[in-house]
């Protein structure tokens, strides 16, 4: 029996069998058809995880590695297949390290964004955020996922702020990447000041970036060193507000050539109400009040002579802002940019700022390049208006990243779950969006399972080689099959 | 030294391929980034000068013999010496002496280039390198009142040179640059008929033997005129007097200028006043022979040393490596600078690291296709700067400039310095 | 065998008859490179079969393929200025040098990367790019090294990587010939919406394009790269004055001044703990483009080495304890206010950890040589003085703390060739890299000078690079040990073969993905990894 089988590797206790809690586990926010998963099983460490994987390749078992609690949201933590297992990994939940002087920390995978920041916070750091992550999101798997954090000064790669990772490969091997391999463990590492900060390797690979993207199809990671950094001394932030989408992207983009520190994003109206209030009422009714895009940036005083910093920084976005006709100001619409900065240093207090308008939400994201982000909101603005579809429940979010030269695009459809009517249409309207953005050139680099066929059109020859890549590292294709392009 | 003696040197380049290019630093525009003719034109890395070390090597080590190949890729070159000092920049190695003693070696061990032939052996028998008569030699100064060297004492001779000698088109400049110095005061006379080769282009060739003798006759020939002073017009010439016949230890006791040189005297001393305007665009393309084969020679008799602790190559005594610092450059600009409404600007190539005209090293004679190719590169460059007109200082950079301008519609004049001070002054 | 006859002819029949040779005379200058000695006991090596020039993908495509079908080994090259450019693991090898193609196809300038082919260099990428403001850092090779030899296929080792990243992550994209013939296209390569991503959909195909180093041609040709830019604030190196005194020669040429909206300096410190502290905080600080501790480096001085020499003796070089305490830091700004902000910020740094200018050090002309070379080249000073150099170990890279841990044991196992003086490190203190603002820790390593043509010297090198090679010896702990960038040909040193296991069996992994990409083993694999140790072979023969 699995269950049984799974009690001699993690205990009984850590084996669940509840149809109650297979359910909650069959399903997520997405339309992925649910699939009841055999059992649960909860592993303590990587000799666990190995041993479940072995057993996995012996009985020919998939499964499904989630690194996060619920709610879920993108179909990739749920099975895709029947009789798989869900390797929930969240008792593997210690920070294994914080080193201040090398600004990084060590964590597995059930630590989520608040643990880690209290911890980094007593060291004066923090960690680097997406935006407004939920609350119970393991940052290992947010990290690992290539959510775009709102600091695209220093996200000098698409990894970034990952640095090393332990892997159990879908064949059961361990393995340790970048600096982390070697023949000690990672205490004796810290004896010799090793610190798990070089990505690179080892040797002529870079395995980590076989796992990043890879949604648990390539590997399951047990631990990951990520970059921190300091608090600010000093931070002021700004609302950029504009009726056009286009001098803030011009703007984005001279902030980010010069690499201007400090969190640079662009929501519209609506997204930004969202992000601040908590029911729908208020929502709709601030974004109002709201100009249609807002741009946020903010100037982090870290490092020497914080005040000055933060000074020229200031004067140098007013200056910039000012050849596209833009004012940063402090507050609009009744809300501080101020308190906006220390809301993102934080998960999402709630359950997650994009169930607060209708409960339910679905995504179009992908990557382009900053120029062509009002392109794809026309794009989106006209095909809403074709297919009926409230403008006011569709939110954006662009997020500059890997420094400017290319940009996450992002449409979130807000609607109400429990109406059937509303499902159907956002996921007609999901689909033809998804659909209409790659034919414009948007690039799926992180595909759901939803739109993962979309994702594929174009990249044919990267799926076959994905595929024996797979074949490498997971023969048997047990690691969460019917992801990606498997 | 001979080839055998350029182990060293062989064994330490490093393929690094800076011999290709002019050195990385001054590159202007990378349309022009090149510097050897031979690595642009010719597809393998054998043509460059990293790549005859390597031949070389392998030559030293019995690996391979001197072949047809092997003689293609000695020979396609122009000898013009850009390799060598891109080399330098970075290195104490000598490609161009390297590739001329493989040259020489050649030529001893009886690996003879055909097209050479009728070249050498109308040198041993007429004196010259343009099959032409010995008796014709004069003809460019036939009805030209000046004085013979042969006949009487002057101050300075004037050494047209083979190419000036016999291309009758060219004789017009040979006539003004002689011309324009007695119209100074000059007290100066050719030798006419008895005027010889120097015997530099045939050296170029590894015909180190016909050089001596040429060399040896020269030097009796001045001694025996009074000659203290020679002015030529000829890079050619100028580079082989100055520099070669010391290199082979055949130094003339006379003082040799290039005409450039001399003119630029001569207007600094007032003697030649150049005043008419000339409003052109002109360029000025550095004769190789004129410029970085045109540093006077360093003799050193020393040997490697180790110091201990020092892990580098030294010598004892110091070796000064010729580096193409004291090549002449300046003269020419002068000159062109002192007349009045020329509008100079330089091309991306120049000085040390000019590009060749095309017609050193025997290219001319063998591989004419490989001249004309250089000299249209060279051409595009002097166009790509405005340039309306290029300006040489050497009769075989005009007439393998002329041939290939025809060859593109006479786009560009080209020019000697001479004929510019001729017209100015 | 080389190739047959109707092989020859087969590849003629692709590139043409002036694009292929196997000349014997012209495969002798296909096969000696610097550092040949050191690694085959010879300046020459085998010669290649025939030396190819495609001038097209298509062309390498059906040159890949032919291949393929008749078991011929290849390996594709830029300027082929390293040893095993050359090398192949089989005479029955072909070379293909990619010098036709060689252009810039693209510099976005708003979405900052540029589209090269294989033969565009560093030098031509940073002028181009300069033109519009931008700049990609300079390796330790200089200005003729390929870009995407760098990015995708060797190192990428830069002075700048404070601020230029490096080590293949500013791939955003790169066409590939995979060694089976087939193209591969990462992320939106080749798309007309732009090369901007190079990874996905899903995972990253980068992981097996390279890691610490790339596979050396070992995994296919790359035919175009895009790459990421970094904003340059000054005009591109062409148009940046040199000066040079009349009788001086070429190689005195250089920057007149620093360019503006730049500054740079030398900082001393007491110790050298103090200047690793100063220069780490100056580098988390985000506030320079070069921080270079310890490396001093001006490229050329003097002339020769007779010159240099002469300096020596007259006690002009800089002191190498001076040095290890001292450290190169430029900085820019886009505005007038960011570059007084980032200097003040920059002494009160120095300041706190009591560091000072020495006026020796910072002497204008040296300083603007010392920009010149760090963030364009002025050559390989390293070459002239012997012919080669060695660095040591390479993948040692990470913390400040690991290196200060890291350097006592190399000077420890260095000492008593220094004593022997055959082999020298001329620098005493720790001359490395850091990477993104120290995020990623820094690169290590150090030069040593050896002479390959000495055998007391050559003897000298190849038992200290035995001692690094050693998985048993004392660097052990401290990375994947390589002669920078896998450049040990694997068939002579079997670093993977003896160095894999005790890192998480790395060399295992990589063979497969190796064999998984040629499966009919035709891309060379000496500097990347062989399809089958020799032990391997001989256990599957029993």
């Amino acid at each position: 029996m699995v269950d049984r089988d799974l009690a001699s590797i993690v205990g009984m206790n850590n084996v669940i069998t509840n149809p109650e809690i297979l359910r909650k586990y069959s399903r997520d926010y997405s339309f992925a058809t649910p699939k009841n998963p055999i059992c649960i099983v909860k592993p303590a460490n990587v000799d666990e995880v190995q041993a479940i994987v072995k057993w996995a390749n012996e009985k020919h078992v998939p499964l499904i590695p989630v690194s996060s609690g619920e709610p879920h949201f993108r179909g990739d933590t749920v099975p895709s297949t029947e009789n798989a297992v869900i390797v929930d990994l969240r008792r593997m939940n210690k920070i294994i390290r914080i080193n201040r002087s090398n600004r990084v920390a060590i964590v597995e995978p059930g630590i989520t964004f608040q643990e880690l920041q209290k911890e980094l916070n007593k060291e004066g750091m923090c960690a680097y955020m997406p935006l407004l992550p939920r609350n119970t999101k393991s940052l290992l798997a947010s990290y690992l996922e290539r959510e775009p954090i709102t600091m695209p000064g220093i996200h000098f790669d698409s990894t970034d702020p990952m640095l090393c990772v332990e892997i159990v490969f879908g064949t059961g091997d361990r393995m340790r990447t970048g600096e982390a391999a070697g023949p000690d463990p990672l205490e004796k590492q810290w004896e010799i000041g090793k610190a798990q900060i070089s990505s690179f390797g080892p040797t002529q690979m870079d395995p980590q970036r076989l796992v990043s993207g890879a949604q648990g199809t390539i590997g399951i990671v047990t631990w990951m060193s990520v970059k921190c950094r300091f608090i600010s001394e000093l931070r002021r932030a700004y609302f950029i507000p504009s009726v056009k989408l286009e001098p803030l992207i011009e703007l984005s983009y001279k902030l980010t050539r010069i690499r201007f520190s400090g969190n640079i994003f662009i929501l519209n109206g609506l997204n930004l109400a969202c992000l601040f209030k908590q029911s729908a009422g208020e929502i709709s009714a601030l974004n109002q009040n709201l100009p249609p895009w807002i741009m946020f940036v903010s100037c982090e005083g870290y490092g020497p002579l914080p005040d000055e910093k933060v000074q020229y920084l200031e004067a140098d976005l007013r200056e910039l802002a000012a050849q596209y006709g833009l004012l940063p100001v402090m507050e609009i619409g009744g809300l501080s940019a101020h308190e906006l900065n220390n809301m993102l240093d934080k998960p999402c207090p709630d359950p997650y700022w994009k169930l607060r308008l209708k409960g339910g939400f679905d995504e179009v994201m992908f990557l382009t390049i900053q120029g062509k982000t009002p392109e794809f909101a026309g794009i989106m603005e006209e095909l809403a208006k074709q297919q009926n579809y409230p403008p006011d429940n569709i939110g954006v979010y662009i997020q500059p990243v890997v420094q400017g030269t290319s940009c996450h695009c992002e449409f979130d459809f807000y609607y109400n779950p429990a109406s059937q009517a509303e499902s159907d249409k956002t996921r007609l309207l999901v689909a033809l969006t998804a659909r209409l953005m790659e034919e414009k050139g948007a690039f799926f680099s992180r595909p759901y399972p939803e739109l993962a066929e979309i994702a594929y059109r174009r990249s044919r020859d990267t799926a076959e080689m994905q595929k024996k890549v797979k074949n490498i590292f997971d023969p048997n294709g047990i690691l969460n099959p019917g992801k990606l392009c498997f | 030294m001979s080839w055998e003696n350029y182990e060293h040197d062989m064994q330490r380049c490093t393929r690094c391929s800076y011999c290709k290019y002019i050195p990385w630093r001054f590159i202007k525009n990378f349309d022009f980034m090149e510097g050897c003719p031979s690595a642009a034109r010719y597809n393998w890395h054998a043509y460059s000068a990293g790549g005859k070390f390597n031949i070389g090597y392998s030559l030293l080590k019995e690996k391979i013999e001197i072949n047809e190949t092997f003689l293609d890729v000695v020979y396609k070159c122009l000898m013009d010496g850009s390799c060598d000092i891109s080399c330098k920049v970075g290195q104490d190695i000598e490609p161009l002496q390297h590739m001329q003693e493989l040259r020489i070696k050649c030529v001893d061990e009886g690996y003879l280039l055909p097209q050479h032939q009728p070249f050498i052996r109308n040198l041993r028998k007429e004196d010259n390198m343009m099959l032409k008569p010995r008796s014709e030699r004069g003809d460019w100064a036939k009805d030209l009142p000046v004085k013979r060297a042969t006949e009487e004492k002057v101050e300075v001779l004037y050494h047209a040179g083979c190419r000036y000698s016999y291309d009758q088109e060219l004789w017009p400049v040979a006539r003004a640059g002689l011309t324009l110095l007695q119209q100074a005061g000059v007290d100066v006379g050719i030798m006419g008929e008895d005027e010889a080769c120097c015997g530099g282009r045939a050296y170029e060739l590894g015909y180190v033997g016909e050089m001596t003798k040429f060399a040896e006759h020269q030097a009796e020939t001045f001694r025996t005129a009074g000659i203290r002073t020679l002015v030529t017009p000829c890079a050619d010439c100028y580079a082989t007097y100055r520099v070669l016949y010391d290199k082979i230890g055949k130094k003339l006791n006379v003082e040799v200028y290039h005409i450039t040189q001399y003119l630029e005297k001569l207007i600094l001393e007032g003697k030649l006043q150049p005043k008419k305007s000339l409003p052109l665009k002109v360029t000025y393309h550095d004769p190789c022979h004129l410029g970085r084969l045109g540093e006077p020679w360093i003799h050193w008799n020393g040997k490697e040393v180790k110091v201990p602790g020092v892990l580098m190559w030294l010598h004892d005594p110091p070796k000064k490596y010729r580096r193409g610092t004291f090549g002449v450059y300046d003269a020419p600009r002068n000159v062109i600078k002192s007349i009045p409404g020329l509008n100079f600007v330089e091309m991306y190539r120049i000085r040390e690291y000019a590009w060749c005209c095309g017609a050193g090293g025997g290219v001319i004679d063998a591989y004419p296709d490989f001249a004309e190719w250089t000299a249209l590169e060279r051409l595009r460059e002097a166009l790509s700067v405005g340039a309306e007109a290029i300006v040489s200082a050497c009769p075989w950079c005009k007439r393998v400039f002329k041939d290939a301008a025809k060859k593109n519609g006479n786009q560009i004049e080209v020019l000697d310095i001479i004929e510019l001070v001729q017209q100015s002054v | 065998m080389k190739l047959t006859a109707d092989e020859y002819r087969a590849l003629e029949d692709i590139v043409g008859p002036d694009y292929i040779t196997q000349d014997p005379v012209i495969m002798e200058s296909y096969n000696q490179v610097w550092g040949n000695k050191l690694a085959f006991g010879d300046k020459r090596h085998n010669p290649p079969a025939a030396v190819l020039l495609p001038g097209s993908i298509e062309e390498i495509q059906k040159i890949v393929k032919f291949c393929n079908k008749a078991g011929i080994l290849f390996k594709a090259s830029a300027r082929a200025f390293e040893y095993v450019a050359t090398y192949l693991s089989s005479e029955r090898g072909i070379l293909l040098e990619l010098k036709r193609l060689n252009r810039i196809l693209e510099i976005d300038e708003k979405n900052m990367h540029a589209v090269v082919e294989p033969y565009v260099t560093v030098y031509q990428l940073q002028d181009a790019a300069g033109r519009v403001g931008l700049y990609t850092g300079k390796p330790g090779v200089g200005y003729s090294a390929s870009v995407i030899s760098l990015a995708c296929c060797h190192q990428e080792m830069t002075i700048s990587q404070i601020y230029t990243s490096g080590y293949g992550r500013n791939v955003l994209g790169c066409e590939w010939v995979l060694p089976t013939g087939d193209i591969l296209n990462l992320g939106t390569s080749n798309r007309e919406g732009g090369w901007f991503s190079g990874d996905g959909p899903g995972f990253s195909l980068r992981g097996i394009l390279r890691g610490r180093a790339g596979a050396n041609g070992g995994n296919g040709i790359i035919t175009k790269c895009s790459v990421k830019l970094y904003p340059w604030y000054s005009d591109p190196p062409t148009m940046q004055p040199l000066e040079r005194k009349p009788g001086e020669a070429l190689s005195a040429a250089q920057l007149a001044r620093i360019p503006d909206n730049y500054k740079a300096w030398v900082f001393t410190f007491p110790t050298t703990e103090q200047m690793l502290k100063a220069s780490t905080e100056i580098g988390q600080a985000e506030l320079a483009c070069i921080v270079a501790p310890a490396y001093m480096a001006t490229g050329f001085q003097e002339e020769g080495n007779d010159e240099m020499w002469t300096k020596m003796k007259e006690g002009k070089m800089e002191d190498p304890n001076k040095i290890a305490r001292s450290v190169p830091v430029f900085i820019n700004g886009h505005s007038a206010r960011e570059l007084a902000y980032r200097e003040k910020a920059v002494m009160a740094v120095v300041k706190k950890w009591e560091g000072y200018l020495d006026p020796d050090l910072n002497n204008p002309k040296i300083m603007a040589q010392r920009f010149q070379y760090q963030m364009w080249s002025t050559g390989i000073g390293g070459l002239r003085a012997t012919g080669d150099f060695m660095v040591s170990i390479q993948g040692a890279d990470g913390s400040t703390e690991m290196q200060l841990k890291f350097r006592p044991i190399e000077v420890e196992a260095f000492k008593p060739f220094r004593e022997r003086g055959y082999i020298v490190q001329p620098n005493m203190g720790m001359s490395y890299r850091p990477m993104e603002h120290f995020s990623l820790g820094s690169s290590g390593g150090i030069a040593t000078g050896y002479d390959p043509w000495d055998p007391e010297s050559l003897a000298a090198a190849r038992e200290y690079m035995n001692l690094v090679y050693d998985p048993n010896g004392p660097f052990r702990r401290f990375g994947y040990t390589n002669r920078g960038a896998m450049m040990q040909v694997e068939a002579i040193e079997h670093i993977h073969e003896r160095w894999g296991p005790i890192y998480d069996h790395a060399d295992k992994w990589l063979q497969k993905v190796r064999n998984m990409l040629d499966p009919n083993r035709v891309a060379d694999w000496s500097g990347y990894i062989p399809p089958e140790y020799e032990s391997q072979k001989k256990k599957s023969a029993s």
